[in-house]
Formats: structure tokens, sequence, C-alpha cells
């Protein structure tokens, strides 16, 4: 096994190689757009146009489709129903039973599924293309604590041992006898056996972590250095200031397709 | 390089002390194996050592402890963090998890410490090719064996270049393959004159192979201090809970059967007994 | 400020990640076990007892940022962040009263932090996601829309059908873990005094 980076996709492309800011700052202007531009179609404009070609050029384009769909689905028919047939007033477009299908509300959903589209692939594509140790020492050189770097990073490679773990005292619970298969309350009751080996033993485990870290001057004040080195150019620093600019323009025009009509009035 | 003087140290919440009128003098390149049953204040004196008595467990410490000069109580962690490294049993709660790769691991001591990038490469290629890592620089720490973790470990404070290494039982969570690796990297580091090094450890045939000196601690109290081939070899090690080795155990019944009557000293390496029984 | 420092000593630190990583592994086994709770702030809810409210936020809001990048799953995490900064930095005020020394007003705390944690999961499930959750809970919702009531107002209700219970249960866990874990480990943490 070599080094895991969260839900990295080690691929050799440019987008690859572009430093994290860029594609932080790309993709947070691609969310911005999405939402809150007017009209029901803007994300799905945003979708096609900013996030369906970087994911082909990064190669991770089936994994961003797969995993957008899994997380969108849900969301997409909660909206139908909740928006599409209890909207309040409205245009009823069609009648399904006792229930009526508005037109506001199915627009409403549309829009919301689009963004939340967005917000999705945006953030698989940023983190299928990026390491995580890459974002955090580009956000730790523009004043993020390095402890919460810290904390973030730990976090991720701790947690698929945690897993394991879990499954494994799961397993032994079962062969011991536990029951995990029956009732709401017979479920609720196997879950403290379960629970609290994990609990108690990983508490042990903080003081020495944190030994290990004081060891290693994590507690000292001052410079710190890095054996890692992000590769920038001042294309790419030009590319983000001119994606923080497209950002202002947005915010100014929907702050003024607000203002205007109570102006007019 | 190391100076105890009159050290007494309670855990909060404790009645009797973990160190005990403890003063101890540890010249510089000195290799000195602390050795004492469970509970005789090994690991105590290790944190001691290390500053983590009493920053770190508070408790009530009298008397001084001095490091390369510096007096522990007096200092903070941060400020000894560089000039003391410490290294303990469990491998995995060693690796901070900050960095993805073996290399990155073993840097991030340096980054904390303001390392320059192009002082920093050297160093760590330095000591990955002495605990024998080279091989598995890009690999993650999680994946290594706990033998290599541990290395990882030794090599994560070395490269910090600490006047100081205090190792408290690196083995005690060690298959016997692991065990023998690091022991192998610590007869390297036995060998070099430069390092100052503490180790606790209950493997008294190990110790006996490489130590310049052998501390035994008994409920707090040093009770015998000395060249290994004495103090492993004496017949009082038993009385403090501790197993001679081997090679001490079957010299010691060939002496009872009558074989050698002579008054040699018993041996507790190998290479001794083998000396012993010719 | 200096208080604030000794709370995030490195002691905090190192606990941070193993709390979140328990927030994880706990609201999986709950899944596992078809339990209709989430469960999955636990973490959350000691490291708040334990080392403070400004620990307990900060525990909170990186759990579901963490959660993200290791599940994908952005929408259920890091808009509610603020929510989970709010359960951490909760638990830390009751902690700080001393309500982690009995059961029943760990249970009440718990219940008091679940209804806050309703409050502010409204208007995000609202204004961002149009009133869903993506979840089968979205049928709550419904059900309250058709009787009329605003979707803001049915959105509360449907938090407040799960949060008060579970925050309840995660505060009683918290509590019994500090009632079995020795001295010294409790010893090491910034707010021992508080709950011991």
């Amino acid at each position: 096994m070599s080094a895991t980076y969260g839900l990295y996709v080690s691929k050799q492309t440019a987008i690859h190689r572009l430093h994290p800011l860029t594609k932080l700052t790309y993709v947070l202007t691609c969310l911005l757009i999405a939402w809150i531009v007017p009209g029901v179609w803007a994300p799905y404009i945003v979708l096609l146009v900013g996030i369906v070609p970087v994911a082909l050029m990064a190669q991770v384009f089936p994994n961003v489709v797969q995993n957008t769909i899994k997380t969108t689905i849900p969301f997409a028919i909660s909206l139908f129903i909740v928006q599409g047939l209890f909207w309040t007033g409205g245009t009823i477009i069609q009648q399904l039973g006792p229930f009526s299908l508005k037109e506001e509300g199915l627009l409403f959903a549309i829009r919301g599924t689009g963004r939340i589209i967005i917000a999705v692939s945006g953030f698989l594509l940023l983190s299928y293309a990026t390491r995580s140790d890459e974002l955090m020492l580009a956000l730790s050189q523009k004043g993020l604590p390095s402890r919460i770097s810290y904390v973030i990073l730990s976090t991720l490679q701790i947690i698929p041992r945690f897993q394991h773990k879990a499954n494994t005292i799961l397993d032994a619970q079962r062969s011991r006898g536990l029951e995990t298969e029956g009732s709401f309350l017979i479920r609720t009751r196997a879950l403290l056996p379960l629970v609290f080996p994990l609990l108690l033993g990983s508490i042990v485990d903080i003081e020495e972590r944190a030994i290990a870290l004081e060891v290693r001057a994590f507690g000292r004040s001052g410079p710190k250095t890095s054996l890692l080195v992000l590769h920038d150019t001042n294309r790419q620093r030009l590319f983000r200031r001119l994606l923080i600019l497209v950002s202002l323009g947005v915010i100014a025009l929907r702050i003024y397709l607000w203002l205007a009509p109570r102006f007019a009035a | 390089m190391i100076s105890l003087s009159d050290v007494t140290y309670h855990y909060p919440r404790s009645d009797s002390p973990a160190l005990s009128n403890l003063s101890l003098e540890i010249p510089a390149g000195q290799f000195c194996a602390v050795i004492g049953a469970n509970g005789s204040g090994k690991s105590t004196l290790c944190s001691a050592l290390a500053g983590f008595v009493p920053h770190f467990y508070r408790g009530k410490l009298t008397g001084s402890v001095e490091v390369a000069g510096i007096d522990t109580a007096g200092s903070s962690l941060a400020e000894l963090a560089g000039t003391v490294g410490l290294v303990f049993a469990n491998p995995f709660n060693q690796i901070t998890g900050a960095r993805f790769t073996v290399r990155e691991e073993v840097a991030f001591g340096l980054e904390n410490l303001g390392v320059p990038l192009a002082e920093m490469e050297p160093r760590i290629d330095e000591v990955l090719a002495f605990v024998r890592l080279t091989d598995l620089a890009d690999q993650s720490p999680y994946a290594l064996s706990g033998g290599q973790q541990q290395r990882l470990a030794i090599a994560s404070v070395l490269v910090m270049r600490p006047k100081i290494l205090v190792l408290d039982e690196p083995t005690s969570q060690l298959d016997p393959i692991g065990s023998k690796e690091v022991f192998a990297v610590l007869r390297d580091l036995a060998a070099t004159d430069e390092a100052t090094v503490v180790l606790a450890e209950q493997k008294l045939e190990w110790v006996a192979t490489f130590a310049d000196r052998v501390l035994v601690l008994h409920k707090g109290k040093l009770v015998a201090d000395g060249p290994p081939a004495e103090v492993l070899s004496s017949l009082t090690l038993t009385k403090y809970g501790l197993e001679p080795t081997r090679y001490t155990q079957a010299a010691r019944a060939a002496q009872a059967a009558g074989w050698r009557t002579d008054e040699t000293t018993l041996p507790v390496t190998l290479e001794q007994a083998v000396e012993f029984f010719r | 400020m200096e208080k604030l420092k000794r709370d995030f000593n490195t002691i905090a630190l190192a606990m941070i990640p193993i709390a979140i990583a328990i927030n994880i592994a706990v609201g999986q086994i709950v899944k596992a076990l078809r339990i209709p709770l989430y469960l999955d702030s636990i973490g959350t809810v000691f490291v708040g007892a334990v080392a403070g409210p400004w620990v307990g936020a900060v525990a909170g809001l990186l759990s579901n940022i963490v959660w993200a990048f290791i599940f994908g799953d952005v929408t259920n995490t890091v808009p509610y962040a603020p929510v989970a900064a709010a359960i951490g930095f909760l638990a830390g005020v009751f902690g700080k009263y001393g309500w982690f020394k009995s059961w029943w007003k760990a249970v009440l705390g718990g219940a008091i932090t679940g209804v806050v944690a309703s409050l502010l999961s409204a208007p995000i499930t609202f204004y961002l996601f149009g009133g869903v959750v993506g979840t089968g809970m979205d049928v709550i919702t419904a059900a309250f829309r058709s009787q009329g009531m605003s979707m803001l107002a049915a959105n509360f209700l449907q938090g407040l059908a799960t949060d008060p219970l579970d925050k309840a249960i995660s505060f009683l866990v918290v509590y019994l873990i500090i009632r079995t874990l020795p001295d010294r480990y409790i010893d090491r943490f910034s707010r021992a005094d508080d709950i011991r």
C-alpha cells in the first residue's frame, strides 16, 4: 500500500499539476455562479461549461459522475416530491391522484437539484485531483494555523484504521452471541458493547499521540518550513485574480438585480 | 551530559514516589541501559529526562534533572524537543499522521524546528539509510510493520539531532523479527561514540551486548550501577524481579553442578558463554 | 487568551482526530445496526466536555469537513458544520457548569443541545437545499408541509423528531465514558475539574 490521500486519484494530468489554490478558487467560483446567478438552468450551464471539461481533462470524469449521481439522487427525489407536489399555491400542470404537480415547485426542484449537483461535483473534482496535504499546505501558507492542518490530515489517515477497528469489534461481539438483529430496542441495546471498547481503547491512545507530537517540536512557536514544495506560476496567479474578479462581478450583478426593482418602485 | 540530583517524583493522586532520591551522572557518548521490573520507575525516569515529568504528567517533582545543561523543570517541552529525543513502546501512536509518506513523517520534526529545505533533505536521507528504511521512503507510515514503524520513530527523532536519545522499552510491543531489526539499529547507535543514549529495556540479553553501563531500578530507587558484565551476572538480580540471561543461568547451573568452581565472573552474552564453557 | 491557549494544548489537538474518528466509526455502526438515529457526535461531545466549549466547537466544525473529504458527501456535512460546532460548544458549556456530573443532567443537557441543533439546521436545510435533506426524514417534512405548515417550520419540526433524543443519548454515553475512564486519563484534560 502506498500513501493514501483521501479521495485523491493519482493521475499525471495538467489539472493534477495545478497549484491547489488555483483549483480551489476555480471550484468556488463555479459554485458561486451556480448558486447566485438567476435562472433555473444556470447551474446546468456551469456544469457543462465549467465542471465537465475539467473533469475530463483530469481523467476523473467517471468517478465524478458516479459519485455525484449517488449523492444527488436522494436529494432530487425529495425535492421533486416535497417542492413539486406540496408547493403552496402555484400553477397546477398535472393532477396525480390526490396530489397536484405545480409548475413553480417543479422549476424550484430543477434549480435546487442543479445547485446540489454543482456543489457535489465541484467538491469531488477538487478532491480527486488535489492531494489533501498539498491543499492544506497551500492554505497554511495563506494563514490557516498549522494545528488545524495537522488535525485534518491526521484524521484522514486514522479513519480507515478506525473503521477496521469498528468492524473487528462488531464481528467479535456478534460471535459472542450479541444480538445485532431484531427490534429497535434490541439493536439499540447492542450499541453499548460495540461502542464502549472502541471509545475507551482510543482515549488511552490520545496521551501517547500527544507525547509523540511534543517530541517532534509540534508545540514550538516560530516559523516552520516544509519538505513539500508547491509549484505556482505567474499565469496561475493571474488566473486566480481573474476568477476573484469574476466572482465579485457576479456578486455585484446579483445585488444590482436585487436592488434595481426596489429603487424603480 | 545528564545529571540528576536527589530526584523524587510523585504522580498526581499517588502517595508512593515513582522515583525516590535518585542521583545520577551520565557522561556524553555513553550508552546506558536501565533495567528493572514493571513499576520500578524505568518509564518515569525516561519521562523525566525528556521533561514529560513534570510538564506533561504534572505531579510533584523535587531535586533537579539537568540534560545538556538545561534544567528540565525550568524549561518547557517545546524548548526541550530537539535536545532530548524520546522513543516509546507503541510504534503506531508515534506516527503523527500529520504527513503521508515515511520521508515526510521524518521531516515533520525538522519542519517544526524551521530547518531550511536544502538542509532537510540530506539529513533525512542520512537517517533513513541509518535505520534501513530508504526503500520504503515513499510508502505510507501506516503501511509499515511494527518493527519498521519503530525504526521510523527512531529516525524521526534522530533526524532532529538530539543531544540525548531516550528509548523507553522500544521493542516491548514488537514481534521477534521487529525487535531484532530495532536492536540492530540500536547496536549501530552504540557503535558511534557521539550518541548519548538511555535505553529502558527488559530484554537483558540484548542490553548485555551493547550497553556501556547498566542501571538497575527497584521501586524508584537506583540499586545497582556498573558495566553489563558485572551488573547482569550479579546474584542480586532476581531480588529485583529480573531474570538473568540464559547464559548466566546456564553458567550458574554449571557452577552448582560443580563443572566450573573457579571464581570467574559469570557470562551474560553468547560470546562470554562460549568463553566460559571452553 | 491564556486560558484558550491552555484549552488548545497538545492533548486537545491529539484528541480531536480521535474524536472525529469516533464520530464516524460510531455513526457507521449505528447505520449497520439500522438504528434510526445518527449518534455521530459522541466524539465531539466528549471533546467539549473535557476540553471546553472552544475546543468542542473546533472538533465539531472539523468533523463535518473531514467527513466530506472521506466520503465525498459534501451536502450533508460542510453546510451543517456550524451546527456540529454548536453541539461541541454547548457540550463544553454544560461541562463547565458540572452537568456531566450526574446522568440526568447530562441527558437534559443533550436534549437542550438537540433542540438548539434543530433550530440551527432548519434554516440551512431551507435556504441551501430547498427544505430537504435527501433521506427518509423528508417524509416527515412532507407530512407537515401537507398540513399547510411553512417549509421552515416543517424543517424545524423534522429536526425535533430526532435531534433531542439523538443528542440526549450521545451525552449519556459521554457521561458513562467519563465515569468509566481512570482518573489519570481524565486528569490530563484541561477541564478535568469541571466534570469529575
